[in-house]
């Protein structure tokens, strides 16, 4: 009885990067939405409140039907996983639960061979997708308005989540990059996410 | 203008509490409710909200101002979680027997030990005879509405009583959900200004909380006790304008889903109902006559609804997500209750408690199914022990396999 759903889990650090994330995770879920998915996005309860630096994560649930599974508090099962910050990649296992077949999106300068390095468990990916979104959009500023369940202030996507949810279009069929670009603050970023992303199918 | 917004409980009850345009909020931090007070202290600052914003220290603190604030003649508005609403314990008697009609935001939270922030229905729980209104939203929506309908409820001059406007940590008070924020207009329509009988005026001086010999006590506790005799009327006429006024469907007390035909049913209150609905779903299609009753409001307990609703089935479950260590069923809370509601019907129906989602565990399909499990055999063999401790229980577990 178990449903089809579409889990993505978005890694970021504490503080510095905890909006972006969340951002990251909005930018799919309306996007989605658009789209006419069943949709949910939300912060990693024990991560908060997070600490300077240290991973948190963050996530979405895309659905044809309506998401049963929503109080479950992690994404067990992640189909996509970004990585906001690379240095992730070498400190713990990124891809742990994903079933075979998986995407995994990373904001950094290197290849994706070198990225890859990294990863001992790849052979669980079809693809990867590096994309230098820290290049292509300056950090938006800093705001904690949006934490622990407060409203958004800053508007959504206009940092580094704008590329790299562009680029995740690339991979990842239950959201559109033409619906990421409505949704998205920084238009162009998403755009320019989308057209520099480097895809790797394994 | 109304307005669909994607919000958190926590944003909700907040936007609710401006929306009713409060005047005096009283705040002290503890996850998870922490996100409302957030939201507010923000809205004050920005302008949008001409309330006084005061920072307790502590909130024994938190609540003292928020029934003194209300007895000035302010709308007020104060909140907390878990450890919090602990703390304050000695201050809702005075709030409810001054009949000071404040409100306090509850996003759950487990009780001590060990630190645990999932969230557990026990802290308010222990707070639910001192003459406080309480009930549980399972959804932003709900919270953003319940905020709006309890001031209404509380400031009647029928009722004058302060008001727990209660969500579920976490499962409602952070995820996100599509909702619907209500024209102002329209909400000052529906809510009019608090209208205190006997403010705390120099002009007019009045003594409220004095200290009184002991014969004096029977006389204000029967007060307090006969607020409630009017208090459903007055949640049924206000649910009533709410649902006309913005369009709603809320049942005053007992919220039904596929009830008409049930032989079973779970009976609870707060977020999990969500996940029970789905549970029902999959049961009906294995022929399963499944159905969810969820309670609205625990204070005033709704006997009559209740009985009404329950009577239609041979074998209820009450889902708690409370503790009542040593209590008669020796499980949760809601199921002594909902026996003494049923206890006078001629014909009632078989009860037993299922302990669930204790310090913020999810309960799963999984568990429902068990659960409906164990009330199908409770209809055919007629009987069902007082309480199942959910993932611990043999029986329960056997029926897993």
């Amino acid at each position: 009885m178990s449903q089809e759903v579409y889990e993505v889990t978005i890694w970021a650090r504490g503080v510095f990067q905890d909006m972006e994330g969340r951002h990251a995770s909005l930018l799919m879920a309306n996007a989605a939405d658009l789209g006419g998915k069943f949709v949910q996005a939300w912060d990693d309860y024990a991560d908060l409140p997070d600490r300077v630096g240290v991973p948190l994560r963050k996530y979405v649930r895309l659905s044809d039907e309506e998401i049963e599974m929503r109080f479950v508090y992690v994404n067990n099962n992640p189909n996509l996983v970004v990585i906001m910050d690379d240095t992730i990649v070498k400190g713990m296992n990124i891809l742990r639960g994903m079933p075979k077949g998986g995407s995994l999106i990373v904001n950094t300068r290197r290849t994706p061979d070198e990225i890859l390095a990294f990863i001992p468990n790849k052979e669980l990916l079809a693809n990867i997708v590096c994309v230098d979104a820290s290049g292509i959009a300056a950090d938006a500023a800093i705001d904690f308005m949006g934490s622990e369940g407060g409203v958004e202030v800053a508007s959504v996507g206009a940092g580094i989540s704008a590329p790299l949810v562009g680029a995740a279009s690339k991979v990842c069929d239950m959201f559109d990059v033409k619906n990421v670009v409505k949704v998205a603050a920084n238009k162009d970023g998403v755009q320019k996410g989308f057209d520099s992303a480097q895809v790797k199918a394994l | 203008m109304a307005k669909e917004v994607f919000y958190s409980g926590c944003a909700a009850a907040a936007y609710g509490a401006k929306d009713a345009r409060v005047e005096v909020i009283s705040s002290y931090p503890i996850r998870p409710y922490t996100g409302i007070m957030m939201e507010l202290s923000k809205l004050v600052a920005n302008g949008e909200l001409d309330a006084e914003f005061v920072h307790g220290e502590g909130e024994h603190a938190q609540v003292s101002i928020a029934y003194g604030a209300s007895a000035a003649g302010a709308r007020a508005y104060t909140g907390s979680s878990g450890v919090g609403v602990a703390y304050a314990m000695e201050c809702y008697s005075p709030a409810a027997g001054g009949r000071l009609p404040c409100q306090m935001a509850i996003a759950d939270r487990a009780l001590d030990p060990p630190g645990d922030f999932g969230s557990e229905h026990t802290d308010v729980m222990g707070a639910r005879d001192q003459g406080w209104i309480m009930g549980w939203a399972e959804s932003p929506q709900e919270v953003y509405d319940n905020t709006i309908m309890y001031y209404r409820i509380g400031e009647d001059h029928r009722v004058q009583l302060p008001q727990f406007c209660c969500q579920d940590g976490y499962f409602v008070s952070h995820i996100p959900g599509r909702m619907k924020l209500e024209d102002q207009k329209a909400v000052d329509e529906f809510l009019p200004p608090y209208n205190p009988p006997h403010p705390l005026d120099p002009n007019r001086p009045v003594n409220h909380g004095p200290q009184i010999f002991p014969d004096q006590g029977s006389a204000i506790n029967v007060q307090r006790a006969v607020a409630f005799d009017e208090i459903e009327s007055v949640i049924e006429e206000v649910v009533k304008d709410y649902n006309k006024q913005f369009g709603r469907k809320y049942s005053p007390f007992v919220d039904e889903y596929m009830m008409d035909d049930a032989e079973i049913a779970f009976f609870l209150q707060g977020a999990h109902a969500r996940t029970a609905r789905f549970a029902v779903n999959h049961l009906r299609k294995q022929g399963v006559k499944v159905g969810v009753a969820r309670l609205r409001f625990m204070r005033p307990f709704p006997t009559k609804a209740i009985q009404e609703s329950l009577s239609k089935v041979k074998a209820v479950g009450t889902v708690e997500t409370s503790t009542s260590y040593g209590g008669q069923s020796r499980g949760g809370n809601i199921i002594h209750e909902t026996r003494s509601a049923l206890y006078p019907l001629d014909k009632r129906p078989i009860v037993t408690s299922f302990m669930a989602g204790l310090g913020g565990e999810i309960v799963t399909l999984n568990e429902f199914y068990a659960m409906a499990k164990v009330l199908s055999d409770a209809v055919k063999t007629g009987k069902a022990n007082d309480s199942y401790w959910m993932n611990f229980e043999k029986e329960v577990l056997d029926t897993h396999k």
